[in-house]
């Protein structure tokens, strides 16, 4: 299956991410709705993006009591079925990621759906931080980071410009 | 079921033209996402692209030509407006000759050949006086640049080992450039940032250069100081293919990393450490300077200063560097050779002559003096085509006194904005999805053909709009087009890319394959056909041959009244320049306007987050809520206002009598202002 994989060395904490996804689910632009979830930190300089990776085994679907949560077979997704959820907030406490929030409205829980497999988050990121990638490619930048360090040192001297 | 149909053509929610599919229901935008195979974009679009389906049907979108009357604005047929407009456009040609005609090219709409209509237009009619946004956004680079290197390069990103962000903030205003420096700093690139703000890429930035606005000029000489006294520039470039070097290191002396510290506030350590991560990254260094350098007092020479680094580390037109663009070869619309005007006196020509000399633009800021006070002569009418000078000219008041007092003004927009207010007519213009044009993204030396995908009945794009009245006016032969799918055949017609092959090509044409190094056969365009560190055709206009450094005025004389230094005009993702606000998801994004201010001078005024603060300069006065940024996101004792809310117009505050004088820029990243707690 492909997941988003976030890289925090390129994103530029700019909320596309955000916007696209709070538009796709609510068709406004409060960033609260959003299923990525970008945090700024100034004086550190960091911009960490961060959403739901569909762990092999999801907490959240082992502990919810509804059977709410259930693996998108054709994405690999784990999604919430609104119409079950029993709005427990279970889930919530269960995700080690901090990947799922609580909608006040509708009084239920809401996560990544990947967005049936064509991640609208993904599509709106202009720095590239977001990439949808077949998951034993994921993080594989940092591999190919250490690649063009060597690169650099070991090939400068064939380089003519 | 509805009819389903996806095409291709670009985004023109910014001037960035990202390639784009949309995806049409019986004939209706349904939704736009990113096409993949346009190397600009990638596929990937920024926010702003999916909001051209609510800007189509807008509620408030113009589709009906309106009139002024006694009882406000009437709508009334197109046809007779169009009658109407070419009478009293007529009228006024008699009584005070063509000169008094002018035309305003804005952003809004998109323009890339609807500026050259709009040129030939005006010239065809026989005045000189063509005005543009242009006059404070673009033409400040692209002089510096060219008085330097011949024309304003691109940044060859992907192939740098060093990017330099200068006075720009690509995420917020080329949201798109965003990945390509981020795949240059995958590769390995350093990424040097340059801004008195912690902009969106300054948070990516391996070395952060906060200056004081307005100093970039000292910043720059000083690493051209410390890259010639360690040896550290292309000793041969410099040789054969520049001149005024020996004056350019002698003028760079004074610029120790000491001096530039006490000038910028930029730490000596720091400016050495630059200097030494360039030179390091040498010839591979890619430079981009932004809007910021460009509305000082000594803009222009501050950003030659900038471009003469290229040279210096022999980072121009070679691989990681800055590459000169090979243009592409079409027909051009202008009528600059055919019927050249100059002796008619363009307005600003004689105080600008690089702005008119080098762009055959007029000073939009002495056209607002001279539609006040008749001198030299008349301008009586004006057609503005999607600019909104009435919120982002400054000193908005004097704007709208002088738009207001034409005697006719004609207004073609989307909506109506305060500009279009002021307006005898306002005529409906058609969105980017309602034109076929042609689109040239220089970086990668493709053209891209943009489809009509929609129409309304009485919205008139651009091309029909000027043939039609210049028909009217007898002047018809110069728009012999039937529409503009005729008038791009035109253009294309000494090029080897036909009207059909670019339509069957939304991922663009390459017109010319990329070279580097075209230096090594041919000159520069400059007028010694080398760099030019020191310029002959400046001294001769009375200007500095060098790009010499003038600190800006808040520094050099501050005025203990105005102890503040505003800078205005820090670009916002989703709103481009006055646009936009009308986008109500956007409102839910940012809601309103607000002044970033440091905490410590939050502090001392006793204002908190939110708070509404009064900002006054020798012009004018705004409240406006405060937002308390972070100590290290904005220097102390700086204020950043972003244009274009009328709820809180910062051109309130603006001069429109201090200019680079070169460029004619107006002051707007560094004015002097009172703030009070209200
Ligand atoms: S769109 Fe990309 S760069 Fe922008 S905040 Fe999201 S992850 Fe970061
Ligand atoms: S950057 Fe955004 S608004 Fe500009 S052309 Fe690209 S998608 Fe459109």
């Amino acid at each position: 299956m492909r997941i988003v994989e976030v890289d925090p060395t390129s994103c530029v904490a700019c909320r596309n991410c955000e916007y696209a996804c709070a538009f796709k689910q609510t068709g406004d632009f409060d960033i609260k709705d959003s299923n990525i979830r970008v945090n700024f930190y100034p004086e550190e300089r960091a911009c960490i993006p961060w959403t739901c990776v569909h762990c092999g085994e999801g907490w959240c679907m082992e502990v919810c009591p509804a059977g709410a949560i259930l693996r998108n077979p054709e994405t690999g997704a784990v999604e919430i079925d609104a119409n079950h959820c029993a709005g427990c907030k279970m889930c919530l406490l269960a995700c080690p990621s901090g990947s799922i929030h609580f909608d006040k409205v509708e009084l239920v829980s809401k996560k990544c759906d990947l967005c049936g497999g064509d991640p609208a988050c993904v599509k709106f990121c202009t720095s590239g931080a977001l990439q949808f990638v077949e998951e034993e490619e994921a993080y594989s930048f940092r591999r190919e980071s250490l690649d063009n360090k060597l690169k650099r040192l070991f090939g400068l001297n064939k380089r003519g410009s | 079921m509805p009819e389903r149909e996806t095409v291709q053509t670009l985004c023109r929610m910014c001037d960035d033209r990202c390639a784009i599919n949309v995806y049409l229901e019986d004939g209706k935008i349904v939704d736009i996402d990113g096409y993949k195979e346009h190397p600009w974009n990638r596929g990937r679009l920024c926010v702003k692209a999916r909001a051209a389906v609510d800007m189509v049907y807008h509620p408030e979108r113009l589709l009906k030509p309106l009139k002024r009357t006694k009882r406000g604005f009437e709508e009334i047929p197109l046809q007779q407006a169009l009658d109407e407009i070419a009478e009293r456009l007529l009228a006024i040609k008699d009584k005070h000759g063509a000169r008094s005609i002018s035309i305003w090219k804005g952003e809004a709409i998109g323009f890339a050949q609807e500026e050259d209509m709009a040129r030939r237009f005006v010239h065809a009619l026989g005045s000189p006086n063509y005005f543009s946004n242009d006059s404070m956004c673009y033409n400040g680079r692209y002089f510096g640049y060219r008085l330097v290197e011949g024309s304003w390069p691109v940044p060859d990103y992907e192939n740098s080992r060093c990017v330099v962000i200068w006075g720009a903030n690509p995420p917020h205003a080329h949201p798109n450039m965003t990945q390509m420096i981020m795949r240059a700093r995958k590769a390995g690139a350093k990424l040097i940032v340059v801004d008195p703000r912690m902009s969106a890429i300054a948070r990516q930035a391996d070395l952060h250069a906060d200056l004081k606005p307005g100093t970039d000029g000292a910043l720059a000489l000083g690493l051209i100081q410390q890259l010639i006294e360690t040896q550290g520039y292309d000793r041969e470039f410099v040789e054969h293919y520049t001149v005024g070097f020996t004056e350019l290191a002698e003028y760079a002396k004074a610029f120790s990393p000491e001096r530039v510290e006490e000038q910028t506030g930029v730490a000596a350590a720091v400016v050495r450490e630059l200097a030494r991560t360039i030179a390091a990254a040498a010839p591979r260094v890619a430079v981009y300077v932004g809007n910021g350098p460009e509305h000082h007092e000594n803009g222009i020479n501050n950003i030659r200063a900038v471009a003469c680094l290229d040279a210096i580390l022999g980072a121009l037109d070679r691989e990681g560097g800055n590459r000169l663009v090979e243009g592409f070869k079409a027909n051009h619309l202008t009528l600059y050779d055919e019927i050249p005007l100059e002796h008619l006196g363009p307005i600003g020509a004689d105080r600008f002559p690089v702005l008119y000399g080098f762009r055959q633009e007029c000073h939009t800021m002495t056209g607002i003096n001279t539609i006040l006070s008749g001198e030299p002569y008349p301008i009586r009418a004006m057609i503005l085509t999607a600019a909104n000078p009435a919120l982002t000219n400054p000193n908005t008041l004097k704007v709208r006194e002088a738009l207001g007092s034409l005697d006719l003004f004609v207004v073609r927009d989307l909506f109506m904005t305060p500009t279009a207010e002021l307006a005898d007519y306002v005529l409906p213009a058609a969105s980017f999805l309602e034109r076929v044009e042609l689109h040239t993204h220089a970086k990668y030396q493709r053209i891209t053909m943009t489809r009509k995908i929609l129409k309304f009945p009485d919205v008139q794009d651009e091309y029909q709009f000027w043939h039609d009245l210049a028909h009217r006016l007898g002047i018809g032969e110069y728009f012999p087009w039937e529409d503009e799918t005729e008038l791009t055949r035109w253009i294309l017609e000494p090029t080897d890319i036909s009207l059909e092959r670019a339509a069957a090509h939304p991922e663009g044409i390459e017109y010319t394959p990329i070279r580097y190094r075209k230096w090594e056969k041919e000159p520069f365009n400059t007028p010694s056909g080398k760099v030019e560190f020191s310029s002959q055709y400046l001294k001769d206009l009375g200007y500095p041959a060098l790009p010499e450094y003038k600190p800006p005025a808040y520094l050099e004389s501050p005025d203990p009244e105005y102890p503040f230094v505003l800078i205005t005009g820090a670009r916002k993702l989703i709103y481009y320049h006055s646009r936009f606000r009308n986008i109500k998801r956007f409102r839910t994004a940012i809601p309103g306007p607000e002044v970033e201010l440091h905490p410590e001078d939050a502090a001392a005024l006793g204002v908190a987050d939110g708070d509404s603060i009064r900002i006054t300069s020798r012009i004018g006065s705004v409240e406006v809520p405060a937002k308390i940024k972070s100590a290290v996101e904005i220097l102390p004792g700086t204020l950043q206002m972003t244009h274009g809310w009328k709820e809180a117009n910062v051109n309130l505050l603006t001069h429109d009598d201090r200019f680079d004088p070169i460029s004619g820029f107006p002051l707007m990243k560094a004015v002097e202002v009172q703030v009070e707690n209200v």
